[in-house]
């Protein structure tokens, strides 16, 4: 598997998964913020800081409304991880490494990318929205399911699980982390339950959580699921298989190491403890071990492809 | 919008469907019969399936421009064009005979130059050829072949002669689109697959990956090939990764590629170097090894040349058989038949007026408003100028070029290229088209059933090149009369 090719993957696996999060994230923020009382605290402020993105907005933009935030982190080109921009990127990225997959996936891939090109804006209105993301998640999703079905598990379908996993781990926790601590003022009030639902909602966790948890959402069970749970997806449990499972398959002993050290910590983590204090910096060392591990498989992997410098910097981790 | 053959506007020249007003010829019966009884917003609906199934396929070609480079989508026509076999074998046997003789006149020219020697073929056309590289001189490539892919385009003239217009081998495309073509017309038109038997044309990818696999210097049953191409801005890059899914290859840039002290090829992978056998090269000579050829050229690998020359890789085509690849050059194809086979053309070629010759130029500058005037190197249609559509402006500017540089010109006279029903804008409409069939040879010769069609989407125009307003039609070659 040429380096360039597998690099190619490995982002265009990321830039979908982003592109999908971002929807559901912005989706079960819209439906949350019709619950919280009006001059709640929580605002679209907010949902740029659980995604990262605080300072790229407010250089662009002064306030942050709905529409100036739904514009930012959907449509607009200048924001890199933009919906509309992830959806671009894995398009370009998927016509150069068109030949290592199902014929089908480039078409799917490209009918997104013309999909998103020509509904992103009425995303930002309201009444649309939902409907416009929704379609964003259905037509990503038909394509991780082509793959999943007519795709051998060769070297270019690991990279693309590994991509998928790193990103949707730092997703994980990024939501977590954030969330947590814009809830933190509505501790002990009749909104607690709701706001640790809200966060099951934003990481499409709820239903789940309910089958396998509880009805309640209790503050350290729903971290001990959103972290630890070894059956949900969006775990950082589950993506750190899925990543350990995808490297089994690939040259190299470094990521594994790196790896490994994750899945002790998350191993090791007493939630009911975590729940009081502690949860932003066990998050923050989750996020820099990812980052770490995501330039270890650049060394490992893609180092070939450019001696260098490790491109798409604009998209990395940190 | 039906066909309706009574009404069909023939053009007074060679009809490829239709013999006379409302009367098919033998292959298109049916043909005619099926969209004559397809309503009209039928056919419209499926002109817009088509559309959309490019669209979303991303069948796209890229328009160079002072504005920008524009991906476009590939323009379709709907209409198949027919060809009779018993006709079809006799073409595919003139490609054949055409294309050996080619390669034998290419390792001549490398070799000893008996063409030369034994004035056939003039020395002050070698000594002025572009692309004769002389770094090529003494190689010897497997079976003694350099093009092993050759892109011929074929013309009928308005008595139904078919010629030869040009024989494209440095790096000819086309071929994604001929096999894109059909699945369109499978995807959209099912039912006349049921109808008739038409020869498939998807066998193209395999004959290509056995050939490049009879290339490689190492024995074994799964010879390490790529595809190397420019990158992703390349007009053609849709054709390039196109061929490599489909034969499972790998897609290079240049800079996936090293040469080692070993003069081997090697890709850069994720465990670091693997050796590579064959390369399917879609750049052109100038570009493929900068220690050889152009030092400026990011796009090649340095260290191929040699790599090639000492029988470490195979390289399609091979560097240096752009030296037939010459309009000049062309004229002579048929005396190197003769030469080199002991045979006659089976297809003629047009007549040409080579300049370089004193009583042909005087006759090229003295009827330029007649004859269509061809630079010796270009492609895609660049270049030349039409003399029947032309200015007297342009015609000073061409007299001026060919007393400058007569080497560099030829002219051929203007053909009455046939015609196919094309659906335009709501009518079906007589329009002008070619044809380019593509040949293999590596240690067999192997000819697509067909080719593609190209056809002038301008009403009354005979530039067929997609940079140029042009798109294509697929290509049926059927048995008898159906």
């Amino acid at each position: 598997m040429l380096a360039r090719v597998a690099e190619n993957l490995y982002w265009m696996a990321r830039y979908l998964e982003r592109a999908e999060d971002t929807a559901r994230l912005i989706n079960a923020t819209t439906m949350m913020l019709m619950d919280m009382p009006r001059g709640a605290s929580f605002g679209w402020e907010d949902l740029l800081k659980v995604v990262g993105l605080d300072e790229a907005f407010h250089a662009l933009y002064d306030e942050a409304s709905e529409t100036a935030v739904m514009s930012f982190l959907i449509q607009d080109e200048r924001n890199p991880s933009s919906i509309f921009t992830c959806v671009r990127h894995a398009r370009e990225n998927t016509r150069t490494f068109r030949e290592v997959l199902p014929r089908e996936s480039w078409e799917w891939v490209n009918e997104l990318y013309l999909y998103a090109s020509t509904h992103m804006t009425q995303a930002l209105d309201r009444r649309k929205r939902f409907e416009v993301l929704t379609e964003i998640i259905r037509r990503r999703q038909a394509v991780v399911g082509l793959l999943s079905g007519t795709m051998s598990r060769d070297e270019a379908f690991q990279f693309m699980r590994l991509g998928r996993n790193v990103e949707r781990a730092d997703m994980t926790t990024r939501v977590l982390d954030v969330s947590y601590a814009i809830n933190l003022p509505y501790q002990n009030s009749q909104y607690h339950d709701l706001i640790w639902m809200s966060v099951l909602h934003a990481l499409s966790g709820h239903q789940m959580y309910r089958r396998h948890v509880g009805v309640r959402a209790t503050d350290h069970k729903v971290l001990a699921f959103l972290l630890n749970d070894v059956q949900f997806p969006r775990s950082v449990r589950h993506c750190l298989h899925e990543i350990q499972f995808a490297l089994d398959e690939l040259p190299g002993a470094e990521p594994m190491r790196r790896l490994q050290g994750m899945l002790s910590l998350v191993d090791g983590a007493d939630f009911r403890k975590l729940a009081t204090s502690g949860l932003h910096e066990f998050c923050d060392d989750i996020q820099a071990r990812l980052a770490d591990l995501n330039a270890v498989i650049g060394l490992t992997y893609f180092r070939a492809a450019h001696p260098q410098k490790m491109t798409q910097n604009l998209f990395n981790l940190t | 919008m039906k066909i309706d053959c009574g009404s069909y506007p023939l053009m007074g020249g060679y009809d490829e469907l239709l013999e006379a007003p409302g009367k098919p010829r033998d292959g298109a019966v049916g043909l005619c019969d099926y969209f004559a009884g397809l309503p009209a917003d039928e056919l419209e609906a499926r002109h817009d399936a088509v559309d959309a199934a490019i669209m979303a396929a991303g069948i796209t070609f890229t328009v160079y421009s002072e504005a920008g480079n524009i991906d476009r989508a590939w323009p379709f026509d709907v209409v198949p064009r027919i060809i009779d076999k018993t006709e079809w074998d006799r073409i595919e046997a003139g490609l054949k005979q055409r294309l050996r003789a080619l390669n034998r006149f290419i390792d001549d020219i490398y070799h000893e130059q008996r063409i030369v020697r034994d004035g056939v073929f003039p020395a002050e056309v070698l000594a002025d050829s572009k692309n004769f590289r002389e770094a090529c001189v003494g190689a010897n490539p497997p079976f003694g072949v350099w093009a092993h892919i050759c892109g011929t385009d074929l013309v009928r003239d308005g008595d139904g002669t078919v010629y030869v217009l040009e024989d494209n081998l440095r790096v000819p495309s086309g071929v994604s689109y001929m096999l894109e073509n059909r699945q369109l017309m499978k995807r959209l038109f099912p039912e006349l697959f049921a109808r008739y038997d038409v020869l498939p044309v998807d066998d193209y990818t395999a004959q290509l990956y056995d050939m490049l696999a009879s290339l490689s210097p190492r024995e074994g049953d799964r010879p390490e090939i790529a595809v190397l191409t420019p990158g992703i801005f390349n007009s053609a890059y849709f054709e390039h990764s196109y061929l490599a899914q489909q034969m499972g290859a790998h897609l290079v840039e240049g800079s996936d590629l090293v040469v080692l002290d070993d003069d081997c090829v090697y890709m850069k992978t994720i465990e670091g170097l693997t050796r590579l056998d064959v390369i399917y090269r879609r750049i052109d000579d100038d570009f493929i090894d900068p220690e050889v050829f152009r030092a400026d050229s990011a796009l090649g690998v340095a260290g191929l040349m040699r790599a090639w020359k000492q029988g470490k890789v195979g390289i399609a085509n091979a560097p240096g058989a752009g030296v037939a690849d010459d309009k000049v050059v062309y004229a002579y194809v048929p005396d190197m038949i003769r030469y080199y086979l002991g045979e006659e053309a089976i297809l003629p070629n047009v007549p040409s007026y080579l300049c370089m010759h004193e009583a042909d130029r005087d006759y090229v500058l003295a009827n330029l408003d007649k004859l269509v005037v061809k630079p010796a190197n270009e492609s895609g249609g660049y270049g030349m100028l039409v003399g029947p559509k032309s200015t007297l402006d342009e015609q000073a500017k061409f007299a001026e070029l060919i007393r400058d540089n007569p080497r560099n010109y030829m002219a051929q006279p203007t053909l009455s290229l046939s015609t196919v029903p094309t659906l335009c804008e709501g009518a079906i409409e007589p329009r002008h088209v070619d044809l380019r069939p593509f040949i293999l040879q590596g240690r067999d010769l192997y000819v697509t059933h067909g080719g593609l069609t190209r056809v002038a989407l301008r009403r009354g125009s005979l530039v067929v090149n997609s940079s140029q307003g042009g798109g294509s039609k697929d290509t049926w070659i059927v048995q008898g009369v159906c």
